[in-house]
């Protein structure tokens, strides 16, 4: 095929590659933080989408003028944001904190147990069937190619997950509490010893996954255009997987894996099939780990002596 | 036998088992409506009997579809109880693979509502053994009011010939119901001559198919036909068909014939693009007694019925008309008396029951989406075959497993 | 309760006085007796009841074996339902009419033990050294790739359609003029007892395991694996022997859940889905703890389908809900309750419903994180 046709299926692939890469940065940074598989957050991430839905119905936006537009967008993006980040941390709160000299696994078992209660809230906020979310960007090509499609929505995803990843790389290495994640991610009681609170580090770590999966849910809501109760748990299938292929617990390496599995969604749905996706994005997971064992990213983990 | 706790002599109990949590739940709640419509109209009794309805639910938490552990809990269930005396159910095809047997041994009349598969009441185009697998006393009590695959999937190509479709792309959602009817579309389309220029399946769980439609973009098709239904991410098809700019139409079977296919696609995406084929007439074409109850429908629920609703309630008053003829609660006597109705004034028009307990009623109908509805188009009857159909299935010009572009 | 499983660790039971300690002690005995008679005397287990009791036992047997893996041995492993599927699938191939073989039940049940475990062993061999987490993304993985495999293979294994009929065990098999065949499928008891006794033997495997040198071995890497190694264990050899004891008894699940239903049901039967469930199962019950997994099992999947329908059911009979709204019907809220459930019992049992001893102290002086 032409190599159009390859550039079409990497651009896409790197698009969906970003929006998988944003929602993988909520599992790697509360991985990162208490080692948890946060089952959930596929599912939080569906109940911000179902938020954001309820807004755009509720204040009537429409893809009136751009610069409204983009303002709207920028209001839901906080607005969700804030909403899963504080849910978040709500149900660390609730839920994960009691667990935290709990047996590893134990939590695990609370997030799944957590994500079927969202699912049923999602149930009862949009009902069974799922629902499509408005244009609010119009879909022109912005490559003036017929055979090469950029629209506003890809756009967006860029727009809207650069900086936000940007804005994370500054945070954990440059403030004070980016500090305190990461001494609190390699030894939560060496940290509490020099005076981190590491409750409140916990929290700020759950917020900022939250609000990261809040972003997500809007930009999921404007680019894919349809929500329904169901949709978090292939959401964070594929985000999970990324975190874990990057090295779970690194950020640069959720944002790289979530770009692998994109693109390599994109290109076996091009080059072998759609049917076969599925099982080649998780074959190449496998072969991947067996000659990376840390994952693309992670760190070589000194075993105990 | 054991477990038999003495039957109540005016109480006949009639069950479905329907996917009632998940994915398939809009589709079961209309499903559902339409049962307890006829079982209301008659008045919640049926001859000398007071009439006992319940809604079970072939589906878990755990996997959120039918799970076969669940179908055929229900179908023992229904079977032990002897009050029982019809089975309504089941919604999925592959469901009624696991409860038929197990049904057919105690001969409990069984009514689908919504099963497809050729294979479940006749031979040739499934499993070998179909379709008496299904059926260990050799005696039959199984029947379904809609029609089988074998019709909806080949008129469908026909239409599409007629219309002038020269080349198709086909994709299926990897479900019984979907990819059987998109593979008798795509046989039919390469015996009349339309060109298959891929045919892929999706996986019902993704959540956009942006390189999918790319990939078929440059194959350039004049119409895209989607084997699936609106659980099946019918709606993202359209809507992602549209986003790449493929020009061209869209055709669905009768799985996406409801509002929320509409809602969900988005009604810009399938403007005067998309193509429905269902079987029977649609609701606002129904007359007599399919009139009545559309009106009876709007009235109680206040929205027009979808497409399932009337099989729903066809199924149970095929269960009611059964029991009533039988006259008591021999169950072997209501299968028989089920199975022996040939001419039925029902909803649907007048129909029947051929020899295997299929519907008689061979009319299609080709809808399209307009203003965000659906919109009668046109009807499909066999005399407007191009071609008369085959009465064997023809080899495959190409493998199942292939068939990437 | 709990306090009586102190001794079953240690290899031979303590001196134990009265009656009741006895019992307890052998609280398997017992259970099994109790289920034994059972049929005999609730008419119930005849019909529905029976065939879901019977899927129960399936389950158990399954939990054990990712017990296997996650409780002795300390590797997550997220895709146990593909061997499941797996056992599910080459029985049917060897039974089925569409296949030439038809061996029969036992053979091809053998046959896929077998399969399953050398499946196991080409999983783990290239895989073992990865940390905990990068593990169970492996078997996460491997999961969905043999879930789409099996969708995607239609000539081999039908696709969607599953491959059926299963003949039921014992068909063709006549004895003392009875027909096992046709006894096996039209009573239910007939698999009770095929899983009941399937079950035990399981669990009694299980129980030779945990008190032999190699489910010493076992826990020993579990606990610390330099530490083991520096003791002349060899991990690796461990961790495949895991891998494959644990595989194989998954294969054995599934070929008892792809007879009972006659049909391998469809490829989604084996997803993430249910390898979860099953994950849920054995952490709600207590790793490493045999009563704790059957108790999990005995929950999760008694909750999900035999109490959840019939709860169902019971309130469609009071007729509180004649407009069938979602908010006022059972099933509207399964999931949140299934949830809340998870939630609650991890909150108040975070070790599990019945932890085992060691395991359970161990993991709370280790603490959690890391």
């Amino acid at each position: 095929m032409s190599v159009q046709f390859l550039l079409q299926h990497c651009l896409i692939g790197l698009t969906n590659g970003a929006l998988i890469a944003l929602v993988a940065l909520g599992y790697t940074m509360v991985y990162g933080i208490i080692g948890l598989i946060n089952f959930a957050h596929g599912d939080l991430i569906m109940l911000g989408a179902c938020l954001a839905l309820s807004l755009v119905g509720a204040l009537g936006m429409t893809a009136a003028g751009p610069a409204t537009t983009w303002v709207g967008i920028g209001g839901l993006v906080l607005i969700c944001g804030l909403f899963c980040g504080l849910l978040n941390v709500a149900v660390d709160r609730i839920v994960y904190k009691p667990l935290r000299n709990a047996p590893k696994l134990a939590p695990l078992v609370s997030a799944i147990g957590v994500s079927f209660i969202f699912m049923n809230v999602g149930l009862f906020w949009l009902g069974p069937a799922d629902k499509s979310f408005p244009e609010l960007l119009p879909s022109t090509n912005l490559l003036h190619n017929d055979a090469l499609q950029f629209t506003w929505k890809d756009l967006l995803v860029v727009l809207i997950v650069g900086p936000l990843m940007v804005a994370l790389s500054v945070l954990v290495k440059g403030t004070k509490l980016g500090k305190a994640m990461r001494a609190v991610s390699q030894d939560p009681t060496a940290a509490a010893l020099v005076g981190v609170d590491v409750d409140r580090v916990i929290a700020a770590t759950f917020f900022i996954g939250g609000f990261l999966g809040g972003a997500a849910s809007v930009i999921y809501g404007l680019y894919i255009n349809t929500i329904g109760f169901q949709m978090g748990f292939q959401n964070g299938l594929y985000a999970f997987t990324a975190a874990v292929l990057g090295g779970i617990g690194s950020i640069p390496g959720a944002v790289l894996g979530g770009l692998v599995i994109g693109l390599v969604r994109a290109l076996a749905s091009a080059y072998v099939g759609e049917r076969w996706t599925g099982a080649i994005v998780f074959a190449i997971l496998i072969v991947i780990l067996v000659f990376r064992p840390e994952g693309l990213l992670g760190r070589r983990v000194k075993e105990k002596v | 036998m054991v477990g038999c706790r003495p039957a109540d002599p005016d109480l006949v109990k009639i069950v479905s088992s329907l996917p009632r949590t998940g994915s398939a739940k809009h589709q079961s709640d209309t499903l559902v409506r339409g049962i307890r419509m006829a079982i209301d109209e008659a008045g919640g009794k049926v001859g000398r009997f007071r009439i006992e309805y319940l809604d079970l639910d072939d589906s878990t938490a755990a996997a959120g579809q039918w799970t076969s552990e669940a179908e055929a809990a229900n179908a023992r269930r229904a079977l032990q109880d002897p009050d029982v005396c019809a089975y309504i159910g089941t919604f999925n095809s592959g469901a009624a693979k696991v409860s038929m047997p197990i049904l057919n041994l105690g001969d409990l009349l069984m009514v689908s509502p919504a099963n497809t598969a050729v294979g479940l009441t006749k031979p040739g185009l499934g499993v070998p053994g179909e379709p008496e697998v299904y059926r260990p006393t050799g005696r039959r009590n199984y029947a379904r009011v809609v029609p089988a695959d074998d019709l909806q999937g080949p008129m469908a190509a026909d239409w599409a010939l007629r219309r002038g479709v020269k080349k198709v792309y086909i994709l299926d959602d990897n479900e019984v119901y979907g990819k059987g009817i998109a593979d008798l579309f795509d046989e039919r389309c390469r015996e009349l001559g339309i060109e298959v220029l891929g045919h892929d399946s999706i996986d019902a769980k993704a959540q956009e198919f942006k390189s999918l439609m790319a990939s078929i973009k440059a194959t350039k098709p004049d119409l895209v036909y989607f084997g699936g239904t609106t659980q099946s991410k019918g709606g993202q098809l359209a809507k992602d068909m549209t986003a790449a700019g493929v020009g061209a139409d869209l055709m669905v079977p009768d799985g996406c014939l409801e509002q929320v296919f509409i809602d969900s696609a988005g009604a810009a995406n399938l403007e005067g693009r998309c193509f429905v084929t269902f079987g029977g007439l649609p609701p606002e074409k129904l007359t007599g007694k399919g009139g009545v109850f559309v009106e009876r429908y709007r009235e109680k629920y206040g929205e027009l019925p979808e497409a399932y609703a009337v099989y729903g309630y066809e199924a149970a008053r095929v269960a009611i008309e059964a029991i009533a003829t039988a006259g008591s609660k021999d169950r072997r006597a209501i299968c028989d008396a089920a199975l022996a109705i040939r001419d039925f004034d029902g909803a649907l028009g007048h129909w029947g029951f051929d020899e295997n307990g299929d519907t008689t009623l061979r009319t299609l109908t080709v809808n399209v989406v307009k203003g965000g509805r659906f919109e009668f188009e046109e009807i499909l009857d066999e005399a407007d075959l191009v071609a008369p159909p085959p009465n064997e299935p023809s080899p495959r010009a190409d493998p199942p497993g292939g068939g990437s572009p | 309760m709990s306090t009586n499983q102190a001794s079953r660790t240690s290899a031979p039971p303590a001196p134990s006085t009265g009656p009741w300690a006895f019992l307890a002690q052998r609280w398997e005995l017992v259970t099994l007796a109790a289920l034994a008679i059972a049929p005999l005397v609730i008419p119930a287990l005849g019909g529905a009841l029976g065939g879901q009791v019977t899927n129960l036992f399936i389950y158990c047997i399954l939990a054990l074996a990712l017990n296997v893996m996650v409780g002795y041995t300390g590797l997550v492993h997220l895709g146990i339902a593909s061997f499941f599927g797996i056992g599910a699938y080459v029985l049917a191939i060897l039974t089925v009419p569409m296949y030439p073989f038809q061996i029969g039940f036992l053979a091809a049940a053998v046959i896929a033990v077998l399969v399953t475990a050398g499946t196991g062993l080409a999983l783990g061999a290239p895989t073992l050294r990865l940390r905990g987490d990068y593990l169970a993304i492996v078997t996460l993985g491997f999961g969905e790739v043999v879930k789409v495999t099996l969708r995607n293979l239609e000539q081999i294994t039908g696709g969607m359609k599953g491959l059926n009929p299963v003949p039921p065990p014992g068909a063709g098999v006549t004895v003392a003029g009875i027909d096992l065949g046709k006894e096996f499928a039209i009573d239910p008891r007939w698999f009770y007892y095929l899983a009941l006794l399937s079950l035990a033997g399981v669990v009694l495997a299980m129980r030779r395991l945990e008190n032999s040198r190699l489910g010493r071995a076992l826990v020993a890497v579990r606990e610390d694996e330099l530490a083991a190694q520096a003791m002349g264990i060899s991990a690796t050899k461990v961790k495949l022997a895991a891998f494959a004891m644990s595989s194989a008894v998954a294969g054995l699940a599934g070929c008892l859940y792809a007879a009972s239903l006659s049909t391998t049901a469809d490829p989604n039967a084996y997803d993430f889905n249910r390898s979860i469930m099953v994950l849920c199962a054995v952490i709600l019950g207590g790793l490493g703890s045999i009563p704790g997994t059957l108790l999990g099992v005995a929950i999760l999947v008694g909750f999900d389908t035999v109490l959840a329908p019939w709860a169902d059911s019971w309130i469609q009979q009071m007729n509180v809900n004649p407009k069938g709204l979602s908010y006022l019907s059972f099933s509207g809220w399964r999931l949140a309750i299934f949830g809340v459930a998870l939630v609650l019992v991890m909150r108040y049992r975070p070790e599990g419903l019945i932890p085992s001893r060691r395991l359970a102290a161990e993991l709370r002086d280790g603490g959690a994180g890391s």
